[in-house]
């Protein structure tokens, strides 16, 4: 006789409480986020958990602030001029944004995909030990033996092993953004951030990927920022949805795609006028 | 339509296409509401004609509710409707099911019509319009709750199912006696149980739409609960 | 009209009309110099003029024909010459007629109304000679050690000859010019000995020894050379000139000797080709407007060379500094500013910085840090290539740096924040990233800059051209390089030959030779560049979306 429990039909049955993660469920803490861009406010009091080895989607109409959010992540906006940041963001309980922080080794340990496919002029061996050479890591078998990994954990192993030593700007451009990903996944991060990783990408190529983002949860935190809210529903695990530097609602995404609480919400998700 | 809120929607297109379905469900429940009051007058007047039209007409009924589950996938492939949309989109396709088989009940009680009865047994059948009276008002009151997706009115009118739940149950005892006075006289007895049954499960359908009204306004699902559970989703 | 206007086909006319007359004028500048150039190694007609003057003096001349002219008769009026009334203009030749042991003019005019007879004999000869030009005229007789033998054995003797000059020639630079440098280091180690208070009896003695051991090494070699000289000196050839008069020629002195009117169209060719040869590997002779212009090419690819080397490190890093680090407010705008500013200022300007500051001040420093025992007479405080280098560097800084400015603000800014996202700090991004793919704008800003610097005559005027340099910058003395020798630049051989020769007209097709090959030399080293940056291109060349 076969049992079967009503909580194993349930798709929620891993739901967690984000209010309540326990330090070890947690990735990512936010605490009390601003952000100034020169005199204009970028982000407003963020606070949220991230929680680890999860998939969580940062959705909101252009301009509200998530890619601004996830760049916090790995302090690429230390790069922008009059930029401006207060509050924490606290990786293993210690502030990133903290004294002392060596912002090189964070974002050895904060990997970041971006929009477009950005494969550096180099073999596709090369790119994808870039990070691994950055860091000092020079044995052939070692190198030899992370290419193979991280391009078989970005499924693109099959496609490209005949050719590892020709250049990345031949491949297609699902395939760079594969690569890209692969030459991420390399330096083994903790936290994988992806800045609209499938806007570039033709339709197929973007199911490739989602897939892929599917499998990579289970060895990263993946935080990914997305226009595409069907995205965003396929495969996330937890949304947030942000608009004009704040985040109106964050929780996981099967209730926010079908019982959004608040009305703003509602509104962006089922495509109305704000 | 307060909560409905179709028209806003950036897509224009998304909104008429919303309203047509809207308004389809609308007609469907106006035809299925009248489908029954004609086989209730019919059986009440004996008016076979009458009987005949709403035997007739039953496949109206399943016309719309096959354009409108047409209609509702179309919506969810073209435009992967999410929240409110999405639970208007369910509600729609569970409440035309319901209809539907309101339409369903509706053409066995007019067969009942068509049926010989003496004009003695005649009177059984007037145990019949009372718990008719109710369940076409519990319809009503549906379908107009419905046209308003109006969360309160759905709430109160949830509970009118208990009130036929107990006509039924007086109807079936004193049918019952009926029978233990008259054997002769339990085939036409039967027929009017069988009424009696059909007028009983629209009251659980009109019960059921309430429910589906209180899924779309408020996302919770209330089926199989308590009927304090539900009262207190008003609060 | 007016739809002729609107149709756009006026503006694609001026356009095309643009290019069309910038596309003639260089097609032409190359045609001119490349055929008044190549003309000049082409072995013309030898002829004979009988001639006839308005005395009736009969007389003979030999010669080239080198230009023709019209003259108006006017201008001769006052010759008095006997002319059909109704003619206006009359031809006048130049003829080289070298032999300047007779004459003291290698040219001279001839009007075409003078002449009786025109042949171009076939046994008439050129002997080109390292001194006193070329000699025209028929080979009377062929003299070896005394004996007088058939002159059918000249092209035997002539090789011989050749055999003892290039002997001759290893032994004076090679051998000798080694043992006078070695000499020159040891005087120069004694006296630095001195300076320091160093120099110690058994030193000295140890200098002299070995002084005295090249000084006799040096006797030996010279009598081999002279032993080598009395072998050619013995033979002579007997010439007879224009007038009938015979002279001597030392074998010596004999180059080539050719029979121009002999030869068919291929030898002619053969010919060509050697002397442009012989123009591109020999030293000049006779100041400059004879022989070949080596060591001006060497002494031109060299310093462009050297420039390129000192201006690419310094215009890349200046240029990476300015868009990557300096901040961005009106200082570095400013910076930007003066920087492009620099390359405007005319080149003569950097020359006299270039005198004044490298010359006698780093120059005049460093000797008397480093080379004290060979003062008064200066190393580096003088005019060299070193500061010729230099000079020019900071010339084409400019152009480096902002080409490789605008290279490095054209890298989408993907490429940067995708290695920083890596993990890599702002100084690995910059080499292994951003350096790579602005290499082909950089290869741009040194093509630019070989180009200027390679035309640049005015400055180095100043700070080590000179018209005659001993020896070449590289050679096989320790350390080979020698950057404080001075030395000649194609650009300023022209400018000497052309206008401070003694010879101007002989000097003219020099001139153009050595244009053409200054052009040809700046295209060799521009063409090496673009092909290089082109090979970059092509493998950065997908990024430009």
């Amino acid at each position: 006789m076969i049992s079967v429990t009503p909580k194993a039909l349930s798709a929620d049955a891993s739901k967690l409480d984000l209010t309540k993660l326990t330090s070890e469920q947690t990735a990512l803490d936010i605490k009390g986020l601003n952000l100034h861009y020169g005199k204009k406010q970028a982000l407003q009091d963020i606070t949220m958990s991230i929680p680890k080895g999860q998939v969580t989607a940062f959705i909101g109409p252009s301009g509200c602030g998530k890619s601004t959010l996830l760049r916090c992540i790995n302090r690429m906006n230390d790069l922008v001029d009059g930029c401006h940041i207060s509050g924490e963001i606290n990786l293993h309980g210690k502030n990133i944004y903290g004294k002392h922080v060596d912002v090189a080794s964070l974002r050895r340990k904060v990997g970041m995909v971006f929009q477009r496919p950005n494969p550096f002029p180099k073999s596709i061996y090369e790119n994808v030990v870039y990070g691994l050479r950055i860091a000092g890591e020079n044995n052939r078998r070692v190198l030899d033996d992370a290419v193979e990994k991280s391009l078989r954990s970005a499924a693109l192993w099959n496609e490209v092993k005949d050719r590892l030593h020709e250049s990345a700007l031949g491949l297609s451009g699902g395939q760079q953004q594969r690569l890209v990903i692969a030459r991420a996944v390399a330096i083994e991060p903790e936290v994988l951030l992806l800045d609209e990783p499938t806007s570039a990408l033709d339709p197929i190529s973007t199911l490739t990927i989602e897939e892929l983002i599917n499998d990579l949860k289970k060895q990263f935190t993946v935080v990914i920022v997305t226009h595409n809210m069907q995205q965003a529903a396929r495969v996330s695990d937890q949304t947030a949805f942000m608009y004009m530097g704040d985040l109106i609602e964050y929780s996981d995404t099967n209730t926010l795609f079908t019982t959004p609480m608040k009305k703003q919400t509602e509104d962006y998700i089922t495509g109305r006028y704000g | 339509m307060d909560n409905l809120q179709v028209g806003r929607h950036i897509s224009g297109q998304f909104n008429e296409d919303l309203e047509r379905v809207i308004n389809n469900v609308m007609h469907m429940g106006g035809l299925v509401e009248k489908q029954l009051t004609d086989a209730l007058t019919a059986v009440h007047d004996f008016d076979e004609v009458l009987a005949q039209e709403v035997l007739n007409n039953d496949y109206q009924i399943n016309a719309y509710e096959v354009s409108i589950d047409d209609e509702c996938t179309r919506i969810i492939a073209k435009r992967q409707p999410a929240a409110g949309d999405l639970r208007l989109i369910m509600a729609i396709v569970k409440t035309i099911a319901d209809l539907e088989r309101i339409g369903d009940e509706a053409e066995k009680i007019a067969k009942v019509a068509l049926e010989s009865f003496s004009s003695q047994q005649q009177d059984l059948l007037v145990n019949l319009e009372n718990l008719g009276r109710s369940v076409v008002e519990f319809l009503h009151l549906t379908l107009d709750a419905f046209t308003r997706m109006d969360l309160d009115a759905a709430v109160k009118i949830h509970q009118m199912d208990d009130k036929i739940n107990r006509e039924y149950e007086a109807l079936m005892r004193q049918l019952m006696t009926y029978m233990m006075e008259d054997p002769r006289a339990i085939p036409q007895v039967m027929t009017v149980i069988w009424s009696a049954r059909a007028l009983e499960r629209i009251g659980d359908r009109c019960q059921n739409m309430c429910e589906y009204i209180i899924y779309f306004v408020k996302g919770k699902v209330v089926r199989h609960t308590t009927a304090e559970a539900v009262k207190k989703l008003t609060s | 009209m007016n739809t002729w206007f609107k149709s756009g086909s006026p503006w694609i006319w001026l356009s095309a009309g643009g290019v069309s007359i910038s596309l003639i004028s260089v097609l032409g500048l190359l045609w001119l110099i490349a055929s008044k150039g190549l003309s000049y190694f082409w072995p013309s007609e030898l002829y004979q003029f009988d001639m006839i003057d308005e005395q009736g003096n009969n007389s003979v001349v030999i010669g080239e024909i080198y230009d023709r002219e019209q003259i108006p008769v006017s201008q001769l009026a006052h010759l008095d010459l006997k002319l059909a009334k109704d003619q206006e203009v009359l031809e006048r030749l130049l003829v080289k007629t070298g032999n300047r042991e007779l004459v003291s003019l290698d040219f001279r005019w001839i009007l075409s109304t003078n002449i009786t007879k025109t042949t171009t004999p076939k046994d008439l000869a050129v002997v080109e000679r390292r001194t006193n030009g070329n000699f025209y005229g028929f080979i009377d007789s062929l003299v070896l050690d005394g004996q007088p033998v058939d002159i059918a054995k000249l092209p035997e003797l002539l090789e011989r000859v050749e055999q003892f000059q290039a002997e001759i020639e290893d032994l004076q630079k090679v051998d000798i010019g080694a043992i006078n440098y070695q000499l020159e280091s040891l005087r120069l180690q004694s006296k630095s000995l001195t300076l320091k208070g160093e120099l110690t009896v058994d030193k000295q003695q140890e200098i002299d020894t070995e002084t005295q051991a090249l000084k006799d090494e040096y006797q030996t070699l010279e009598q081999q050379l002279m032993a080598l000289r009395d072998k050619i000196s013995r033979d002579h050839l007997i010439m007879r000139a224009m007038d009938g008069q015979l002279v001597t020629i030392n074998f010596e002195h004999i180059l080539q000797v050719n029979f121009n009117n002999q030869l068919g169209f291929f030898d002619k060719f053969t010919l060509f080709l050697s002397q442009i040869a012989a123009f591109i590997i020999d030293d000049p002779r006779e100041a400059n407007t004879e022989g070949g212009v080596f060591p001006a090419i060497f002494g031109t690819v060299l310093m462009v060379l050297l420039m390129t080397v000192i201006v690419s490190p310094f215009g890349v890093v200046a240029a990476i500094y300015l868009h990557e680090y300096a901040g961005k407010n009106a200082l570095t705008r400013l910076l930007r500013i003066a920087v492009i500013n620099l390359a405007g200022v005319p080149s003569i300007v950097y020359g006299v910085f270039g005198l004044g500051f490298f010359v006698y001040m780093v120059g005049g420093s460093l000797d008397q840090l480093f080379y004290p025992e060979a003062l008064p007479s200066p190393t580096f405080g003088t005019p060299g290539v070193l500061w010729s280098a230099i000079t020019l560097a900071i010339l084409t800084l400019p152009v480096v740096i902002v080409s490789t400015e605008e290279g490095l603000s054209r890298i989408p800014s993907a490429m940067r924040h995708g290695s920083l996202a890596l993990g890599a700090t702002k100084a690995e991004t910059l080499w292994r990233i951003i350096l790579p793919i602005a290499s082909p704008a950089i290869m741009t800003g040194i093509i630019l800059a070989i180009a200027r610097a390679a035309g640049e005559v005015a400055p180095l005027m100043l700070v080590g051209v000179v018209k005659m340099a001993p020896n070449l910058p590289l050679d096989g003395n320790f350390p080979f390089l020698h950057l404080d020798r001075k030395f000649m630049h194609l650009g300023f051989h022209i400018y000497d030959v052309g206008f401070q020769s003694p010879n101007v007209e002989a000097a003219r097709p020099l001139v153009y030779a050595t244009a053409l090959l200054l052009v040809t030399i700046i295209v060799a080293l521009n063409m090496t560049a673009v092909s290089i940056r082109n090979k970059l291109r092509e493998r950065y060349k997908m990024l430009e979306h």
